[in-house]
């Protein structure tokens, strides 16, 4: 089991990919946008977070780039839940140091293939 | 992973991106018109910009497709405004008003059929949106297929919905997507056909090949037909403080009745131990009630939301330019009372954009700037919560209401002659006067302002409306702030109880039982009592209810309870005046709810029923209003000036020896001033003084009128001052009393020089003086018009 963080300021989609990854067996942490999960993530680890790229206050972008310059998070995967898949978004999501990317829709199938791509064993 | 438990899900999950885009929706369209005028901040588009972009989003997700695709197009133009690309203009604020029509509605689909596939059809404004992207924008957001292929694939739209990537292992390798990607592991395999998903690393270019929605279609159970509220309207957001706030109270309400439960097992019980657990049960419900009343309080800013849209499209529609203004956006109210108020507001702003504000060009021509104010206000004023709604527009034209009001039928001939000003203007809500077909008052379209009128009252509320011919309308709603619990008067008649809400109540006057005889005067059948020089017609409560009458002997004193009732007052005579009291209304069983005299029922602390009374229905069913009219016209013939009754005029009350009443308007005089007697210079019979710079000649009044004055012993000479053509000319009065503001009902005498009439002020024959007349015949006027001269 892992723990995995799903930021989203739309709760539809944290309680899907929630729903999704704890039927899985994975314990599943939720925040709205990238401040609150900054601040949760800053005092623990996390195995992976999947993070929304547009949202109010911290977008996805800017919690990649933080969360990437604080030890405990150098190397925990990060993907970003988009449906910008274009090539700006996708250059700077390589840029601030991102693992990988899903599109939204998506079907539970798909991330969940992801999840077991990114984790580790 | 289509089990039961994830159907069960996924209609939740509905329900959630239901809610969360109807919230989402709500200032939309208010956002999208400030950013139409071009001053917002660059926050706002981005806000405006992720709402869609959540909607598209999630929509996605949940495998509706059609809402996906329209808000899909939506995002594109408003990722060009955002990043700067597209200016915003009415045409694109048109269509994306519309778009948020489109997504409103479509939600509304999905909310009755779980799907969105009913849902209308919207290629027309897709090619719209996208015409919008593509025309003015002609080069660089979509990129010729060729190059997004060279490049890595553009955006979602480009029909490929993407992939998933890795970053890191090969960053610049270009590879055929697909078939590295789905030997990397079986998950990947899975993600092959859709490619929906990456890692970065993996695989920067992935052709991406033409995604199946995979995304199941969710079925989700339709909603129980019942079921009028929309979801937005179904649930309330709470603040977690004040709901902790709440069930601490709640808490409190626990322990009160264990104290109690304790005490009841005593059996000798202290009166102490009573009082102290009442007074505990006494403030837990106090708090209780006002928190429960906050979590039902809705800001009116919620239904105002939606004028400004409604404002500018009917606006433009009509080629009229409105601006309209808010203020008191966050005055709260129970959430049944926005409900309830929502339609008929809705209908006095078409009303005042539709008939009330005139075209540019007209505007222009009466002087007026040629955008149209209109204003919406909202403030607490004692327990009740005032929305006032005011246009500089045309303002109502009285008599043609009147001639409407004819034609159809509603008042005849005589009536029509005796109406005054505001009277006509007060026909409009009059049932059947509004011309308009019944289609449907969602909109508002179509609804009498006799609906509007009716439907707030029925709410406990009142609607006044006020216009001056060419300069605009104001029109005032009073509400309750809540329906469930309101203040009333407890009154007694004929030894039974009855409770009389607050809000109709103006005052209350005692008389003694041995003053009835003479103060109560009886006119054209109707008991009136002359309160401040007005009539105020009576309406006996135990007579009226056919109650048991008490003897006259028994009563000391019986006590009249003023109560305002369409503007109008009227009293209502009860035994006795008990106490004010916080009462829960009851409605009425259906064989008592048809009975418009009665507005509910409350239990008392005792336990026993008291009925509440409706100030409105009991006035009109006793004709008490009809009456006072009748009364009132008994008392003055012939209106002189028409347009002076109903408006309250300030007058000049002074006295000359000998001729207690009289009064001029204050409106024409310039000023009051006192001379000393020696500075007053007499040559050739004509009395003058140095008066600002020049000389001004003294009239005294008692001459004019012929009526013998000496003016022994006055030490100042009161005089009033007029201004004409630059002349001064001084009226010398005896002495001058007090200022009032009187409704003028002149009945003319006429017989006397320089009376234009008497009327009554403050209870006593006044004859008011004509100082047109004297201004003539001083020849500082030339024509005897009606209308009084000013400086």
């Amino acid at each position: 089991m892992k723990t995995i963080i799903t930021v989203d300021d739309a709760s539809t989609i944290r309680k899907m990919v929630g729903f999704t990854l704890k039927s899985a067996g994975h314990q599943v942490l939720e925040a709205a946008d990238g401040l609150e999960a900054y601040e949760k993530l800053k005092g623990k680890s996390v195995d992976l977070v999947i993070t929304d790229v547009n949202m109010p206050r911290m977008d996805g972008i800017e919690l990649t780039r933080k969360l990437r310059a604080l030890p405990a998070y150098s190397r925990v995967p990060i993907v970003l839940l988009t449906t910008e898949a274009g090539a700006a978004k996708k250059s700077e999501g390589r840029a601030a140091g991102a693992t990988g990317w899903i599109v939204k829709p998506f079907s539970q199938d798909q991330l969940l293939a992801l999840v077991s791509r990114v984790l580790p064993n | 992973m289509s089990s039961e438990s994830f159907d069960d899900f996924q209609a939740e999950l509905v329900k959630d991106f239901l809610l969360e885009s109807s919230e989402g929706l709500e200032t939309f369209d208010q956002d999208l018109l400030v950013i139409e005028k071009g001053e917002f901040d660059p926050s706002l588009l981005n806000q405006v910009f992720r709402v869609v972009h959540t909607i598209k989003g999630t929509a996605g997700c949940l495998g509706f497709s059609r809402i996906e695709s329209i808000a899909h197009t939506g995002e594109n133009v408003l990722s060009l405004m955002r990043d700067g690309e597209l200016e915003s203009s009415p045409d694109i604020a048109d269509a994306l008003l519309k778009l948020s029509d489109a997504l409103r509605a479509m939600l509304e689909v999905i909310e009755s059929s779980g799907s969105d596939e009913m849902a209308g059809d919207y290629t027309e404004l897709k090619a719209v949106l996208d015409a919008i992207k593509n025309g003015e924008q002609p080069s660089g957001f979509e990129p010729p297929l060729e190059e997004a292929a060279a490049r890595e694939p553009e955006s979602v739209d480009t029909d490929s919905d993407g992939a998933w990537g890795f970053f890191d292992d090969e960053p610049e390798q270009e590879t055929v997507a697909g078939g590295e990607l789905a030997e990397e592991s079986a998950g990947v395999a899975q993600a092959k056909e859709e490619s929906v998903w990456g890692l970065f690393g993996d695989d920067e270019e992935p052709v991406v090949e033409k995604t199946v929605q995979e995304a199941k279609p969710v079925n989700v159970p339709a909603p129980v037909a019942s079921k009028a509220e929309s979801i937005a309207g179904a649930t309330v957001r709470v603040d977690v403080e004040l709901l902790d706030c709440l069930m601490n109270m709640v808490g409190e309400l626990v322990l009160s009745r264990n104290q109690l439960l304790q005490l009841s097992y005593q059996r000798m019980i202290a009166p102490s131990d009573v009082s102290a657990i009442s007074q505990r049960f006494n403030q837990v419900t106090t708090e209780l009630q006002q928190g429960i009343m906050k979590t039902r309080m809705q800001q009116i800013g919620t239904v105002w939301g939606k004028y400004p849209r409604i404002v500018r499209d009917l606006a433009s529609d009509l080629g009229k330019r409105v601006e309209l203004e808010t203020f008191g956006a966050d005055t709260e109210l129970d959430r049944t009372i926005i409900e309830a108020i929502k339609d008929p507001l809705t209908h006095i702003i078409r009303n005042a954009v539709d008939h009330g504000i005139e075209s540019p060009e007209v505007r222009k021509a009466a002087g007026k700037s040629e955008s149209a104010q209109l204003l919406m206000r909202a403030f607490h004023e004692a327990g009740q919560v005032n929305i006032e709604i005011v246009d500089d527009g045309a303002g109502i034209d009285g008599n043609k209401i009147c001639g409407k009001a004819l034609e159809k039928g509603l008042i005849d001939v005589e009536e029509a002659g005796r109406l005054s000003e505001r009277e006509k203007i007060n026909l409009i809500f009059l049932p059947g006067f509004s011309t308009a077909e019944k289609l449907s008052n969602v909109s508002g379209r179509g609804v009498g302002m006799d609906v509007v009128k009716t439907n707030i009252e029925k709410i406990g509320g009142s609607v006044e409306i006020h216009s001056v011919c060419g300069e605009g309308t104001t029109l005032r709603i009073k509400i309750p702030l809540t329906l469930a619990i309101v203040a009333a008067l407890v009154v007694k008649s004929g030894d039974q109880r009855f409770a009389i809400p607050q809000v109709n109540l103006v005052e209350l006057v005692r008389i003694k039982a041995e003053d009835m005889e003479t103060s109560i005067e009886t006119v054209y059948d109707t008991p009136v009592f002359r309160l401040r020089g007005k009539l105020l017609p009576l309406v006996f409560l135990d007579k009226f209810l056919k109650l048991p009458a008490r003897e006259a002997v028994s009563r000391s004193s019986v006590s009249i309870a003023v109560l305002r009732a369409d503007s109008q007052d009227y009293g209502l005579v009860v035994d006795v005046v008990s106490d004010t009291e916080e009462i829960v209304v009851k409605p009425l069983g259906k064989q008592l709810a048809d009975m418009p005299i009665y507005a509910g029922a409350t239990i008392m602390g005792d336990g026993s029923v008291a009925i509440i009374l409706d100030a409105v229905g009991v006035a009109s069913r006793s004709g008490v209003l009809g009456a006072a009219q009748k009364s009132a016209e008994a008392l003055s013939n012939e209106i002189e000036e028409p347009q002076d009754t109903g408006e309250k005029v300030p007058l000049i009350l002074f006295s000359l020896p000998g001729w207690e009443n009289l009064a001029v308007p204050l409106e024409a005089a310039e000023r009051l001033e006192e001379f000393d007697p020696s500075v007053i210079e007499t040559s050739g019979g004509i009395e003058s003084v140095h008066y600002r710079g020049g000389i001004m000649q003294l009239l005294r009044l008692g001459d004019l009128l012929g009526f013998e004055t000496s003016f022994e012993g006055a030490t100042r000479e009161q005089v009033i001052v007029y201004k004409c053509g630059g002349r001064y000319l001084g009226i010398v009065v005896g002495e001058n009393r007090d200022i009032v503001e009187q409704t003028l009902k002149l009945e003319n005498i006429g017989s006397r020089p320089y009376i234009k009439g008497s009327a009554l002020v403050n209870g006593r024959i006044t004859d008011l003086v004509d100082v047109d007349a004297i201004l003539v015949r001083t020849g500082l006027k030339e024509l005897p018009e009606s209308a009084l001269c000013h400086g």
